[in-house]
């Protein structure tokens, strides 16, 4: 079936403003003006530890962690995460349990556990900090194309 | 909206029964979104990140991307993705991507220093080619340059290599695959005639024990990390041995844990080896069938500028490279200078570890998987950790056979693909071919269908010469493809950014984004990126994989494999080659460049029609040919029938990728095997046919120390790298929110006692000093990364903390591969610092 | 038998130095001899509570090798060595009781562990991971039997203020600290040292 691409994208990309040469300016991210100076180290953020579950950009991203996660062990000995992620653990933890799709091995089969392919949760899941992001990013969300007036207002933390 | 099971089962039955009375009910009557408005078009296409090369389908609604999924029918990673992976659907929308090209001008004029001014890609051009024309008339060929990428498309580097070797006739064309992979690559030369791994990730389910050499898998290569993971988690007997010089999310899944002293993995290895010829694991029959024995030249230098005090004592800085014929006698007599005590006193490792390790190898019942990337690449000794870790199988004849396998892992995306295969580098032509062999030079030239003689035979300037060159004024026109080299070439205050603000060089740099290198160089050309045009990539364990392009670059954004082709337009033989040689071949004369590289007959040879009418393909349309069809067949005629053989164009668009040499249409998991390689011959068991002799070769070397060790001033190692949520320089993660807000700014990873010592605290802002240059970062003292007391880490990614300007351009004399491991440098407080204050 | 009884004890009572401790004083005054041996007393007592409560430092425990190379570069990465306020714990703030009595009898124990020290039963790296279970798993006894009495030193669940904490925290600690169903330790496992291997351990995946 044809599938039309020519969808123009400029409606979501911001237009120059007269005389303005970027989009927009990210000093941090093109480097100190000139080169050879030095700027100061911006302090460390804070992660974000509300427990507050944030909207996923779309169904399959891995939802990010919303509290610490600091000092949690996920080694050969022992796994943190699942001891509240785990199915078993819910009810008492409250937490979400690990998604189905972590059942699955490498072939396709459901297993009973965690699958060991999954056992790293820090490789998809991370925490966030209170960073405020250096530009913009226009990424549109799937159900915001198809209904622009119909979103959720996205929290500003 | 309020939707309660009420009403939504009231508007089904509605529905239900409206469609089987042959009425249809007016639209309003479904309140949730059905049918086209939920419709996504799915494709497959590579990840655009690690040398992994995970597959992902990348789902599109109304001409942008709006989800991705790890591909549960890719083999490399069935379904999963890493945290990068899982936003690739955000990397292309930062709101300043580039969408003009931009100028550096003063009066309408070109200016070198002039503020950028939006032009037209004809203005853009216009001066660009004035400038080459101009450095190519007063210089030569040898002052035009271009530095490429391991992320460029394969026809990207392919495109890029015609135009530079056979259009501009230089071959000072270098991609930054040289900075990840280049002492991997040549070490592949040296000892098997061929490049790349003769194992694969299959590998992966067989081993039984994995050993992981300064490789930080769990954060740079997630996804094979889950694959060894799965194995040694459902495998009680399976190990995993990782050697580091600090520890980290890696060493926290492994059984055993070695740290050890930077620069020693040397002589580990020359131990372990030792070992194994004590002990009798030595399989003689196996080395004697198979293995040459070669002595490296020693004291080879550390590839710093040839006046350097470094460089005038060592005795073989000329000729690193050279190793003579040897026997096993004199391999063994070397090796046993390391003894486990010299190896532990060098190392700082515990003898017992040491000895396990070695024990691993030795014994022959054990299948082991040795995984190694820039710890031993990026090594001022990084050929011969290369050798010395092929030298162990090659011993034990560990190598080629499911599970056993030295497994060389690749950084970016297609360094295999473009960098190595297509053979972008300063000294190759496609399939492993040299441009230094005549008889290289010709076979290229008839495939291209150009004149004999025209391709230069001169290695061209690799990374870090380029810089120097640069610098020094002798590389006046410069081109930047896909990478961020001043953020990630080493030494960067001092060899780098001189030459890019040299008033004699014209530098162009072509970037989806306003990097700091782009910031830095007279023209700007924006560039379209992933799925905005029609690629392919070819991952570390030798699969090549395409994807269509799916959505439009933004604005004027073009590819790299546009420009390239447009740019050649601008210029006829008449103007690029030697006179010698169009008088000897008049047909050539008045041509552009164009029509002898890309409209010669070959590379126009698929008409448009033969496009997939379900995707786009902008360059093809404007050309007027499936421009990456005909680029990518003529490629493959380098490689087919001689080890390198790829599928036909058609075929990769359907598949997952496959693993070369596709020979009749399947492809090769392991190679150099008899019955698992079609190109062994019937009988032989095994043959390195890379080579002459189809023997490997063993290539001994001693330990030999960095180029700067910490000293009373300088205390302390500086280690770079990565972590896991940025890819490199930044460019694309940093704009991705929940990547940034995950690690928004690098750090500087210490132990809490070499903190204490200096009075310094978690989140104290310090200053990170070399004998080069400084940055100024924050303390981490608790972070994923665990150093030991005298050894600290910097991540590379954030240009506002350009760890680069410290770090040291010592190269391994032989690959031309930075060290970015080890440097001396010294941390000192900020404030105090500032206010005078003595360190 | 009986005279052995008998000939020892004729020993004891014929010894020159307990027949001097057994006849009153002839050249030092009664005032003198309770005042000194008070103060005497006190500077004993002194002493040996100073030996003691060096025996209870930090500096002391991580003078043996096995513990500054193993537990105690395992605690410098976490909250209880350093935090956002500084108020960190030494070993002896969660091994050693604060009550008296408590204490002593853990300083009794511990004599094995100057055992173990002697013998080298934790002196390699490799050692002491294979033990890491067998510690653990004592001292998480240790703390269940006196319902995590270490962790209230400092922690107190009635000063616990749920405004400050996370949302996950606070309902944490309603429905099991608060309610007596579990004690700190039930949940806080590895939150000082690496956890050993979890298999088999109640709670745990």
């Amino acid at each position: 079936m044809r599938r039309s691409v020519f969808a123009v994208l400029v409606a979501a990309v911001p237009l120059f403003a007269a005389g303005a040469i970027l989009a927009q300016d990210a000093p941090r991210l093109r480097g100190p003006e000139p080169f050879t100076r030095e700027t100061p180290a911006p302090p460390m953020q804070r992660q974000i530890t509300d427990d507050v579950r944030v909207t996923r950009n779309y169904p399959d991203q891995p939802p990010v962690i919303p509290h610490s996660i600091e000092g949690y062990a996920v080694d050969l000995n022992a796994n943190k995460c699942m001891s509240c992620h785990a199915r078993k653990f819910t009810e008492q933890s409250q937490a979400p349990m690990i998604s189905v799709t972590h059942y699955q091995d490498r072939a396709g089969n459901t297993l009973g556990g965690l699958a060991p392919r999954r056992y790293v949760c820090v490789a998809c899941h991370v925490p966030q900090t209170t960073a405020r992001p250096l530009v913009e990013n226009v990424f549109t969300d799937m159900d915001a194309l198809t209904e622009p007036e119909g979103q959720a207002q996205r929290r500003q933390r | 909206m309020d939707l309660t099971r009420r009403t939504l089962l009231k508007t089904q039955a509605a529905a239900a029964a409206a469609t089987a009375a042959g009425v249809s009910l007016p639209a309003e009557a479904q309140n949730i979104p059905t049918g086209e408005d939920i419709k996504l078009q799915w494709s497959k296409a590579p990840c655009r990140f690690c040398g992994t090369g995970c597959g992902v389908m990348v789902g599109v609604k109304d001409g942008r991307v709006v989800a991705t999924h790890g591909d549960m029918q890719a083999e490399v990673n069935r379904g999963l993705n890493c945290v990068k992976g899982y936003f690739l659907s955000k990397i292309m929308y930062g709101a300043d991507r580039l969408t003009q090209p931009l100028m550096r001008m003063k009066n309408g004029q070109f200016a070198k220093d002039g503020e950028f001014q939006p032009v037209s890609w004809d203005q853009a051009f216009d001066e660009m080619a004035r400038q080459f024309k101009r450095v190519l008339k007063e210089k030569g060929p040898e002052a035009v340059g271009m530095f490429g990428s391991g992320q460029w498309t394969i026809w990207e580097g392919y495109a890029a290599s015609k135009l530079m070797r056979a259009g501009f006739r230089t071959n000072n064309l270098d991609p930054n695959a040289r900075h990840c992979m280049a002492s991997a690559a040549v070490t592949f030369i040296r000892t098997f005639g061929m490049d790349e791994p003769m194992g694969c990730y299959d590998d992966f389910e067989h081993a039984d024990a994995f050993v992981l050499w300064g490789s930080n898998m769990a954060e740079m290569h997630p996804i094979l990390w889950t694959r060894i993971t799965d194995r040694r988690l459902s495998n009680p007997h399976v190990r995993i041995a990782t050697l580091s010089t600090y520890e980290h999310r890696t060493t926290d899944l492994s059984d055993a844990a070695i740290v050890f002293k930077p620069g020693t993995d040397l002589a580990i290895m020359n131990y372990i080896a030792n070992h194994i010829i004590q002990t009798g694991a030595v399989n003689r029959e196996f080395l004697d069938k198979h293995v040459n024995i070669r002595m490296a030249n020693t004291d080879i230098g550390y590839g710093l500028r040839p006046e350097h005090v470094l460089e005038q004592r060592a005795q073989h800085a000329n000729d690193a490279q050279v190793s003579h014929p040897s026997n096993f006698e004199a391999y063994a007599k070397l090796m046993s200078e390391y003894t486990l005590e010299r190896a532990s006193e060098l190392s700082g490792v515990p003898k017992e570890k040491l000895e396990a390790l070695a024990k691993l190898y030795a014994d022959p019942k054990v299948k082991v998987m040795s995984l190694w990337t820039m710890g031993f690449n990026q090594h001022v000794r990084g050929v011969w950790a290369n050798h010395m870790i092929y030298n162990l199988h090659l011993m034990t004849g560990k190598i080629s056979e499911p599970g056993n396998s030295p497994f060389s892992l690749t950084g970016q995306p297609s360094a295999c693909g473009t960098a190595r295969e297509v053979g972008t580098f300063a000294h190759r032509l496609p399939a492993d071919m040299q441009v230094a062999n005549p008889e290289h030079r010709k076979h290229a030239e008839e495939i291209w269908k150009l004149p004999h003689g025209l391709l230069p035979a001169k290695v061209g300037y690799h990374a870090v010469q380029q810089d120097r060159m640069l610098k020094d004024g002798k590389l006046n026109a410069y081109w930047i493809m896909c990478n961020n080299n001043l953020q990630t070439a080493p030494n960067t205050n001092n060899e780098t950014y001189p030459g890019y603000r040299n008033p004699a060089n014209f530098v162009v740099v072509s970037d989806p984004y306003p990097t700091v290198t782009a910031m830095a160089a007279d023209l700007i050309l924006p560039t379209a990126m992933w799925v905005e045009k029609e690629g392919a990539y070819g991952n570390a364990e030798r699969r090549t994989h395409f994807w269509h392009q799916l959505v439009n670059a933004p604005g004027e954004a073009r590819s790299d494999l546009w420009q390239l082709m447009e740019f050649s337009k601008r210029f006829t033989t008449d103007e690029a080659w030697p006179k010698e040689i169009l008088d000897a071949r008049p047909e050539y004369k008045g041509k552009t460049l164009f029509d002898v590289l890309f409209a010669n007959g070959e590379v126009n040879k698929f008409p448009v029609s033969e496009l997939d009418p379900a995707y786009e393909n902008r360059e093809s349309k404007e050309f007027g040919f499936y421009v990456q069809k005909g680029l990518f067949e003529e490629y493959a005629a380098f490689g087919r029938g001689h080890g390198h053989d790829l599928a036909p164009f058609d075929t990769y668009h359907q598949v997952r990728g496959l693993r070369w040499p596709v020979v009749e249409g399947k492809e090769t998991l392991w190679r150099y095997r008899e019955g698992l390689d079609p190109y062994v011959e019937k009988g032989a068991g095994l043959q390195f046919y890379g080579n002459p002799d189809k023997k490997a070769n063993l290539v001994a070397a001693p330990y030999e120390p960095p180029a700067e060790t910490p000293d009373a001033e300088y205390d302390l190692w500086l280690v770079t790298g990565r972590v896991l949520e940025h890819w490199h320089s930044g460019s694309m993660t940093l704009r991705v929110p929940e990547l940034y807000k995950a690690f928004s700014g690098a750090v500087l990873f210490m132990h809490p006692d070499d903190a204490a010592k200096r009075n310094l605290r978690r989140g104290q802002e310090v200053r990170i000093i070399s004998r080069r240059g400084e940055i100024r970062s924050r303390v981490e003292t608790r972070g994923r990364n665990k150093m030991p007391p005298g050894v600290v880490f910097v991540p590379f990614f954030d240009a506002s903390q350009l760890i680069n300007k410290v770090t040291l351009d010592a190269t391994d004399p032989i690959s031309k591969q930075t060290d970015f491991k080890k440097c001396a440098v010294k941390v000192v407080l900020a404030a105090t610092a500032d206010a005078g204050g003595v360190q | 038998m009986a005279a052995g009884i008998t000939r020892a004890w004729g020993w004891f009572r014929g010894n020159r130095w307990v027949k001097t401790a057994l006849s009153p004083p002839a050249y030092l005054s009664l005032g003198f001899l309770t005042l000194g041996g008070f103060v005497a007393g006190v500077i004993f007592w002194g002493g040996f509570n100073t030996a003691l409560e060096y025996t209870n430092t930090e500096k002391f425990c991580v003078g043996c090798h096995e513990m500054e190379a193993n537990v105690f570069e395992e605690l410098k990465g976490t909250i209880h060595f350093t935090n956002r306020s500084g108020v960190r714990a030494g070993c002896p703030d969660c091994h050693v009781p604060h009550e008296w009595t408590n204490k002593i009898a853990r300083k009794m124990q511990a004599s094995k562990e100057v055992w173990g020290h002697i013998f080298g039963s934790i002196d390699t790296r490799d050692k002491f991971l294979a033990m890491r279970k067998h510690l653990a798993e004592r001292e998480w006894e240790r703390m269940k039997a006196n319902d995590s009495l270490e962790c209230r030193n400092c922690h107190s669940s009635e000063s616990m203020d749920l405004v400050k904490q996370n949302p996950r925290a606070a309902s944490a600690h309603e429905q099991f600290l608060f309610t007596g169903e579990k004690t700190c330790i039930d949940c806080h496992k590895g939150i000082a040292h690496k956890l050993p291997d979890m298999s088999g351990v109640p709670g745990w995946q």
